[in-house]
């Protein structure tokens, strides 16, 4: 990560001394001002995402949500304790839902439950940033398909088995891949 | 046509009454949750910060283009239209970016168009790796990540590949 920021970063800014020295600052601070809006328009989702899972860990229904789960969840992530794989199944579930904004503080929750202070990812660790990188929504893309609509498109719809087979066969490659380093590198 | 616009109100209907039912205080309950959503941002936004400028910068200095066309033959082999090619390297830093590209490829080529539904499934069946991975570990000293983002590339350049030759048929 720090090595391709670091590239990266030094190749564009030679790049843009060169071809347009006068405006390479006012990229930098387009570009915070637009993570700086960003997070004004993610706050509100994660505020209601986070306060329903508030409810919803009270109720006890994230506990009954992570024992349903858990055949799945200790395939995938080994053994976790019991406030680890709650959050992992919340996560796992509004990925499926394609509630972005309602995985992303469940996976927090998981990684911060899962961290020791150390500073290597563990296998469950890395993976659940692989399963929410490669993306597990089996419910169809809205954003894209009224993307699509806006730009007049006559068939919108055609999209969802391309995406949803493009989703599930990588998913499963990735998993596999994930067992196999594990085993690897264990010894 | 539109039955997933009522789930998620279902979901959390059902939530409440079933809280209600069980006589959970949901008021506390939810302003508990909702309190860490402002330490989530904070958190978060020095890392998504950094990674926005490093994308900015990308795109503006021309490098992503130079880069895209660079690698289009590559992409070629594999099946992937060159016009994808810059799609597909913005994809894993930054969701926004990447769909004002797929909406740039919207306007040029027709949504209907190959590329076009090719860059959607693209889109739509991968998601953003490099933004994932430091929001995730933003809050933990984790610095090696290991094999997680090599193998999320591979699986997400794989995922393209399969879109642009599954699109082929629908």
């Amino acid at each position: 990560m720090n090595k391709i920021w670091t590239i990266v970063s030094i190749a564009s800014i030679a790049i843009l001394m060169y071809i347009d020295p006068d405006n390479v600052l006012a990229h930098m601070n387009n570009a915070a001002a637009g993570t700086v809006s960003l997070m004004i328009r993610l706050l509100p989702l994660y505020a209601v995402w986070m306060g329903m899972m508030g409810i919803a860990e009270r109720s006890g229904l994230t506990e009954k949500l992570a024992r349903l789960l858990k055949p799945f969840i200790k395939f995938l992530f080994g053994e976790v304790d019991e406030k680890t794989s709650r959050y992992l199944s919340v996560n796992m579930s509004a990925n499926i839902l394609g509630i972005g904004s309602a995985a992303t503080p469940a996976g927090i929750s998981a990684i911060t439950c899962m961290d020791r202070g150390g500073e290597v990812a563990t296998d469950a660790m890395i993976m659940l940033t692989v399963i929410n990188s490669v993306g597990i929504q089996l419910i169809p893309p809205t954003t894209i398909i009224s993307l699509r609509q806006a730009f007049g498109s006559a068939a919108p719809f055609d999209i969802i088995i391309p995406t949803l087979v493009a989703t599930v066969i990588p998913f499963i490659f990735a998993v596999m891949a994930v067992k196999i380093l594990q085993a690897k590198v264990k010894r | 046509m539109n039955i997933e616009v009522y789930i998620l109100p279902a979901l959390i209907l059902a939530l409440l009454i079933y809280s209600f039912i069980k006589k959970i205080p949901t008021y506390t309950s939810f302003a508990e949750g909702a309190k860490a959503a402002l330490k989530l941002c904070a958190d978060v936004f020095p890392y998504i910060a950094a990674i926005f400028i490093c994308v900015q910068l990308f795109k503006a200095s021309g490098l992503s283009k130079w880069l895209s066309e660079a690698l289009a033959p590559v992409f070629n082999l594999m099946g992937i239209p060159p016009e994808l090619c810059e799609l597909i390297l913005i994809r894993p830093f930054s969701g926004n970016a990447s769909l004002a590209l797929l909406s740039e490829i919207y306007k040029t080529y027709g949504a209907d168009s190959y590329v076009a539904r090719c860059g959607s499934a693209i889109v739509g069946s991968s998601d953003t790796i490099f933004y994932i991975t430091a929001v995730y570990f933003a809050g933990t000293k984790v610095k090696k990540f290991r094999y997680a983002i090599p193998v999320a590339l591979l699986a997400n350049l794989f995922s393209a590949i399969l879109a642009c030759l599954i699109v082929r048929f629908f």
